[in-house]
């Protein structure tokens, strides 16, 4: 499976159970990177993606996500640790927001171990972040 | 030469009969509100003043049942005496149109006479909207753990001291009255998009808050020791030059410790166009110039919090220096506190006191040579160009940018 995460500068993701923050013109950007197969998300993330008014018909809403996704396919995974799923993961995909949040909850996949490369990089100008930054890591 | 009509003199008398009547009941009408009003305030007096002499129980004592369940977090920190006074807010007006407390909430009492006089620190974006009043959480310093490596630590597990009656959707901000001493007291803003600033931040370097010292060491980051760190950040209210909204705080509080704060509430306001209830208190032990710290409150008001909730300690400190939180003299950890930085207020000539133009990034808080080819990937918004010297631009929270090493 390919994961999706998105991160601060500390490589955090939440702060008080609560996402660090959230982007329309990433999620379309997320959409439309999985639309050729299937993007997984929690019920916590389907809130995030219930504000747009574009459903995408490749959404699957599982809490088990990680469990069922498959080869090929992308979890988009906000509030859940990643590393003990990290030998079933093809690809990480991260997106950066460039800024500095509060943060109690972090990516746990260190990339600079276990033979990842960043394969590329990419920054775009998001609805409410002036910059951010698309990585993708493959081994 | 005029007739008198009888019937319609008849009939102009009985208008101005009804005029003055009518007049009559308005009037006996506003002197009844009036009367009301005045025995409410003196009963909220006495009321507030009974409540502080029994020391009343804290807003952190009785979260907000509403509020999402945070219980993950660390166990409260606050303890249930009596607020820091040295912190105690200045009220601001209310009207008619408040919206009633709740039962047995604190901030009953500290609801302002309509006799005080206007705070023209405190705007509304609706100008029939009252602005609540400043009520300061109680909160004791003595309940705050020692700095221990971390920027922030977890107040009353993340649930910020705001009641049902707090909840708004209408943007303001309020600032409190400085102190006899000069200090900063509580900041309170609901933050929405109507309130977020629409041009670049002008120069703040004229404000020296209470503490003050141009410093310098070469372990901090920027070099300066000392920002001039707004309480309700720039790029939530807009607020400039308010000397009731900046405090001295360390680069360490400014950066690591408020900003990413700041930039979660900004952030959030922008995507959602929601509002966020946002209260910075500075916390001053005793007489200090110095506060030990700001205490940051936030809750997103639409979706009940769901989106942004905390209440956190950020402490006023910097690692590797010691402070003297009654003056702001400050020294160098690792040499037995005998090392003075070098305080440019004393220096006939102080470094980098070229007047050059920059560059500013307002969204990155990083600086640049105007030749610099990060300039040209900048956002317009973002971009603001500041003359002066190279520490007045750091003073002001910014970074020199790595590449072209303003």
């Amino acid at each position: 499976m390919n994961i999706i995460v998105c991160v601060d500068d500390n490589y955090g993701m939440m702060f008080n159970n609560r996402r660090q923050s959230q982007d329309r013109v990433l999620r379309e950007h997320i959409l439309s990177l999985s639309s050729r197969s299937r993007l997984w998300i929690n019920h916590y993330t389907e809130k995030q993606f219930s504000q747009d008014s574009n459903s995408a018909e490749h959404l699957n809403v599982d809490d088990d996500f990680l469990d069922k996704a498959a080869p090929g396919e992308y979890c988009f995974v906000e509030d859940a640790p990643v590393a003990s799923y990290e030998s079933n993961t093809e690809k990480i995909i991260l997106f950066k927001w460039n800024r500095k949040y509060p943060g109690d909850f972090h990516f746990d996949i260190d990339l600079s171990g276990k033979g990842w490369k960043l394969t590329s990089s990419e920054d775009f100008p998001g609805f409410s972040h002036e910059k951010i930054t698309m990585e993708v890591y493959e081994r | 030469m005029k007739f008198k009509n009888p019937i319609k003199e008849l009939r102009e008398r009985k208008a101005e009969e009804k005029r003055r009547q009518e007049e009559e009941k308005r009037r006996q009408e506003a002197e009844e509100k009036k009367k009301r009003k005045r025995l409410l305030i003196i009963s909220a007096g006495i009321l507030a003043a009974l409540l502080l002499i029994g020391g009343i129980g804290s807003l952190f004592e009785k979260p907000d049942s509403t509020l999402p369940d945070t219980s993950s977090q660390v166990e409260s920190l606050v303890s249930s005496s009596t607020a820091d006074l040295s912190t105690e807010p200045e009220e601001t007006p209310s009207s008619d149109t408040e919206k009633p407390s709740e039962t047995e909430k604190p901030s009953e009492t500290e609801k302002p006479s309509e006799t005080e006089k206007p705070d023209d620190s405190s705007k509304a974006t609706d100008s029939e909207t009252p602005t609540p009043p400043n009520v300061a959480p109680v909160i004791d310093l003595s309940s705050i753990p020692a700095y221990s490596g971390d920027p922030y630590v977890v107040v009353n597990n993340n649930v910020p001291g705001f009641t049902d009656a707090d909840l708004t959707t209408t943007s303001f901000e309020s600032y409190s009255s400085l102190d006899s001493l000069g200090r900063c007291g509580v900041a309170y803003a609901c933050v929405g998009q109507d309130i977020m600033p629409t041009e670049e931040r002008g120069s703040i370097g004229q404000v020296k808050p209470t503490g003050w010292h141009t410093v310098k060491y070469d372990i901090v980051d920027g070099k300066y020791l000392y920002n001039r760190c707004h309480l309700i950040g720039y790029q939530l209210s807009a607020e400039n030059a308010n000397t009731k909204n900046l405090i001295t705080g360390t680069r360490y509080l400014n950066v690591q410790g408020m900003l990413p704060f700041e930039n979660m509430v900004a952030d959030y306001v922008k995507e959602t166009n929601n509002h966020v209830l946002y209260r910075v208190t500075p916390l001053f032990d005793g007489n200090n110039l110095l506060a030990a710290g700001v205490l940051m409150e936030a809750l997103s008001v639409e979706d009940n919090g769901d989106g942004v909730c905390y209440n956190v300690f950020v402490y006023n400190v910097q690692p590797g220096i010691s402070i003297d939180y009654a003056t702001g003299d400050s020294s160098l950890l690792d040499q037995g506190g005998g090392s003075q930085g070098k305080d440019d207020n004393k220096n006939d000539e102080p470094q980098n006191s070229t007047t050059q133009t920059y560059i500013l990034n307002t969204n990155t808080h990083k600086f640049h040579l105007p030749s610099c080819s990060s300039v040209g990937q900048m956002s317009d918004k973002n971009k603001q160009e500041f003359t002066g010297s190279r520490e007045e631009v750091i003073a002001q929270g910014y970074e020199p940018c790595k590449k072209c090493n303003p």
